[in-house]
């Protein structure tokens, strides 16, 4: 009998530290100096009709500077030739994300900026980039190197045709910065170890697979609302995803999640995947595998996905234990807690991450679930805590209004302040119980 | 610091259980535990007025003592109040709480009390105030001043209180934000490894225990009932009258329906921001399904159907708003005579 080897799914990430961005006629790597050359980046983002012209700001850590409202963030990063593609199913085919090498370009960032607010309910002033002061300190995101991208798109469009013109623009400014990378030797390279459900030399540890939610439906997405390799979850089962491709582009938040905690951004440095991996390499753990689903409608679509979800964690990935996260608001919380609770009586032990729902600041408004055996619970804070930000020297906004609505002094509440409540495991904020 | 502490007719040297009818009387300056309390608090604190009141006066008399003691302490200028310690003993307990909270409320100073886990004062109030934990042996009566002392100077300095477990009070069940050492993401693997390798783990949250509702008697005959509808959905006339807000709403309004047997999407607008509301703003009987029962009114199936319904906006809501709303609404409709109330949500 021939036996195929079948090439493993192993993503090498090629890290380049970038410590500052600098405007340029030609876009190129200098050491650790990223020069970025705004026209040739117009050229490219105003291949979309959608978009009629385009601003970039270079922004600094510690500078007193606010942005704001903030669509995404993502980190630029490229994938070298013969590799899978950038964002497949967005910027190229929708084959499998996470394979040959990606270069990261360490430190820097692509923040797109929307041109209007959320509305009132979520905070005129959306979420924003604070990048001095005690705000700032909450958040990873006031550390890096930002390339800010204000999009101004054409009047009269549907504000899913805005946003996805975001979604795609921003994406490609990325890629295209990072490009400048792919043809220079990175200061380090990192190559993840095998994982999968297969892999052998691991008896005895535990066997780990992460569930995690990239969308809830309390939002019928629009009909080519780009998540998982551009489709936009409708029908949608839960998957089995290698790690790698949640790393690797496969996934971006949907267009309406710049209001809810989910950045591009932590996917590409997925907080609980890089954990888990950190494990796995450390060998205190065995990381089987992921599963990407959804949190339904309604309790039919519950029933189903949440069984699902839990027999691929039994069945496919035969794990002993499993770590789960959620996506978005309040709803979502009850998929979380049924699948955990499934899992838990099929003897896979879990631990859940949730968001903070507790406006009155009170332990019983704060699970939106109540099962004994769902007990191992870390819980995002941010419903008590709010800062005033001062004036600052710098606001960066697409409109006037914008503008001075973000000049401050304000009151900002920590769900404001982009990356102080992220939903994906990099929030530092919790709440203890008194 | 000014103090003004509060002791039952035992403590306050009166005598046991026989001169627990005793009325409230002022003392200058400290009395019994009081005298081991001033030291305690340092920087030169002092005890101005020692209220003692026997425990059955006490309960008795609630209302009247506590308006009697919030304008004692007021006049006084105090700046702490202090009631007990108590103990296990129910009655002083009662009253201590009870004290306390209203001083707290009513002048916005602190106040701070100490009672054992059996005393029922400590269920009544832990959501209210800092109740020391005093075990239920006088003989500690030294620690648990000494407990009270520095968690009472910690409140009047404004200092950060530290955890039930550190400071040595009940849990209040309360929460407040604190910026961890870790990512949630590596809380969340620490967890999830503590727990798979049987190690002890803290949850960050704890499950909350609900009493359960008993269910309500069936509805005799339907046919002859008046039923209503009642929605947490948001759905509200055009303009929202009522204010009534998309994000834990404190409000609620109750709109007519009389003569009408389907609502118009272009009458209403959906104040709630938790939900696609594209499809019940399309047309509203999705949310507030009036159309099916007209008919069921009309075949027979129900009596009648109340001629208005109730609208609110339940998302994110925290329960200690949602208690008033549904008890201000349970007055209303119980004043209406409705019978049955059916419940449509999102």
């Amino acid at each position: 009998m021939v036996r195929l080897k079948i090439a493993a799914m192993e993503l090498t990430l090629a890290h380049h530290p970038i410590t500052e961005i600098q405007f340029g006629s030609q876009a190129r790597l200098n050491g650790t100096v990223l020069v970025v050359d705004p026209e040739e980046l117009r050229r490219v983002v105003l291949e979309d009709e959608s978009i009629l012209s385009t601003d970039f700001e270079i922004v600094r850590p510690g500078e007193s500077c606010r942005a704001g409202p903030v669509f995404d963030i993502i980190e630029p990063r490229a994938k070298a030739p013969g590799s899978s593609p950038d964002f497949p199913g967005i910027l190229g085919p929708p084959t499998t994300a996470g394979s040959g090498t990606t270069h990261v370009l360490d430190g820097a960032a692509v923040s797109v900026l929307a041109e209007r607010g959320p509305g009132e309910s979520r905070g005129a002033t959306g979420r924003f980039l604070e990048m001095s002061g005690v705000a700032a300190e909450a958040t990873e995101y006031s550390s890096l190197q930002h390339l800010v991208v204000i999009f101004h798109t054409r009047a009269g469009l549907p504000i899913q045709t805005i946003e996805k013109a975001y979604r795609k623009a921003g994406l490609k400014v990325a890629v295209h910065v990072a490009s400048a990378a792919l043809n220079q030797v990175p200061a380090s390279i990192h190559r993840f170890e095998p994982v999968g459900p297969m892999e052998e030399g691991r008896a005895g540890l535990p066997r780990v697979a992460y569930i995690g939610q990239i969308f809830s439906r309390q939002r019928k997405p629009a009909v080519d609302e780009p998540i998982l390799y551009r489709a936009n979850t409708d029908g949608m089962l839960p998957v089995l995803l290698h790690p790698d491709e949640w790393l690797d582009g496969a996934i971006v938040p949907s267009l309406h999640s710049w209001i809810g905690g989910t950045e591009t951004y932590y996917y590409q440095n997925h907080p609980v995947i890089m954990e888990l991996y950190r494990r796995h390499h450390a060998r205190e753990l065995n990381f089987v595998g992921t599963v990407a689903t959804i949190a339904g409608s309604d309790n039919f679509d519950r029933e189903r996905n949440c069984r699902t979800a839990a027999n691929l964690v039994r069945w496919a990935l035969k794990a002993h234990s499993a770590v789960l996260t959620k996506y978005g608001g309040g709803l979502p919380h009850a998929d979380l807690a049924e699948t955990a609770r499934l899992l838990e009586g099929m003897g896979i032990k879990t631990a859940v991450m949730v968001s903070d729902t507790s406006r009155d600041r009170r332990v019983e408004s704060a699970l939106l679930f109540n099962f004994p055996e769902v007990n191992a619970i870390v819980y995002n804070g941010g419903n008590g805590t709010e800062w005033e930000v001062p004036r600052v020297e710098r606001i960066i906004a697409a409109t006037p209004d914008m503008r001075q609505l973000l000049a401050g002094p304000l009151v900002a509440e920590a769900s404001n302040i982009i990356g102080v409540t992220n939903q994906q495991g990099a929030s530092r904020l919790r709440a203890i119980v008194y | 610091m000014r103090v003004v502490h509060y002791l039952n007719q035992f403590f306050g040297g009166i005598g046991a259980e026989e001169h627990a009818g005793t009325p409230f009387e002022v003392r200058a300056g400290a009395v019994g535990p009081g005298k081991l309390l001033e030291p305690l608090l340092s920087d030169g604190a002092q005890v101005v007025m020692t209220v003692v009141c026997g425990d059955n006066y006490a309960v008795e008399h609630q209302q009247e003592l506590t308006a009697a003691v919030v304008k004692k302490v007021r006049e006084i200028d105090a700046n702490l109040f202090v009631a007990g310690p108590c103990f296990d003993a129910g009655r002083y307990g009662m009253a201590a709480g009870a004290l306390c909270s209203a001083v707290q409320l009513q002048l916005g100073i602190p106040a701070i009390t100490a009672m054992s886990e059996e005393n029922p004062g400590v269920n009544l109030y832990r959501d209210a105030l800092y109740i020391v934990d005093s075990g239920v042996s006088v003989a500690k009566m030294r620690d648990v001043l000494l407990k009270m002392a520095n968690l009472g100077k910690k409140l009047v300095g404004n200092e950060t209180v530290g955890l039930p477990h550190e400071e040595g009070y009940w849990r209040r069940g309360l929460l407040r934000d604190q910026l961890a050492d870790k990512k949630a993401g590596t809380r969340l693997v620490d967890m999830l490894l503590a727990k798979v390798n049987g190690e002890p783990f803290e949850s960050e949250m704890l499950p909350t225990a609900f009493e359960p509702i008993p269910m309500p008697a069936a509805v005799k005959d339907l046919s002859k009932a008046k039923v209503m509808l009642i929605t947490d959905g948001g759905l509200v006339p055009k303009g929202n009258p009522d204010r009534i807000e998309g994000t834990a709403a404190t409000r609620w309004g109750s709109y007519s329906i009389e003569g009408r047997s389907d609502l118009q999407g272009e009458e209403y607008e959906v104040s709630h921001g938790g939900y696609d509301t594209r499809f019940v703003q399309e047309d509203p009987d999705r949310l507030v399904p009036l159309d099916a029962m007209r008919e069921m009114e009309k075949r027979g199936i129900i009596g009648k159907l109340h001629n208005e319904f109730i609208s609110t906006c339940g998302r994110s809501n925290p329960l200690s708003n949602t208690r008033r709303l549904g008890r201000e609404m349970a007055e209303k409709i119980k004043q209406e005579g409705v019978d049955a109330v059916i419940l449509t949500s999102t």
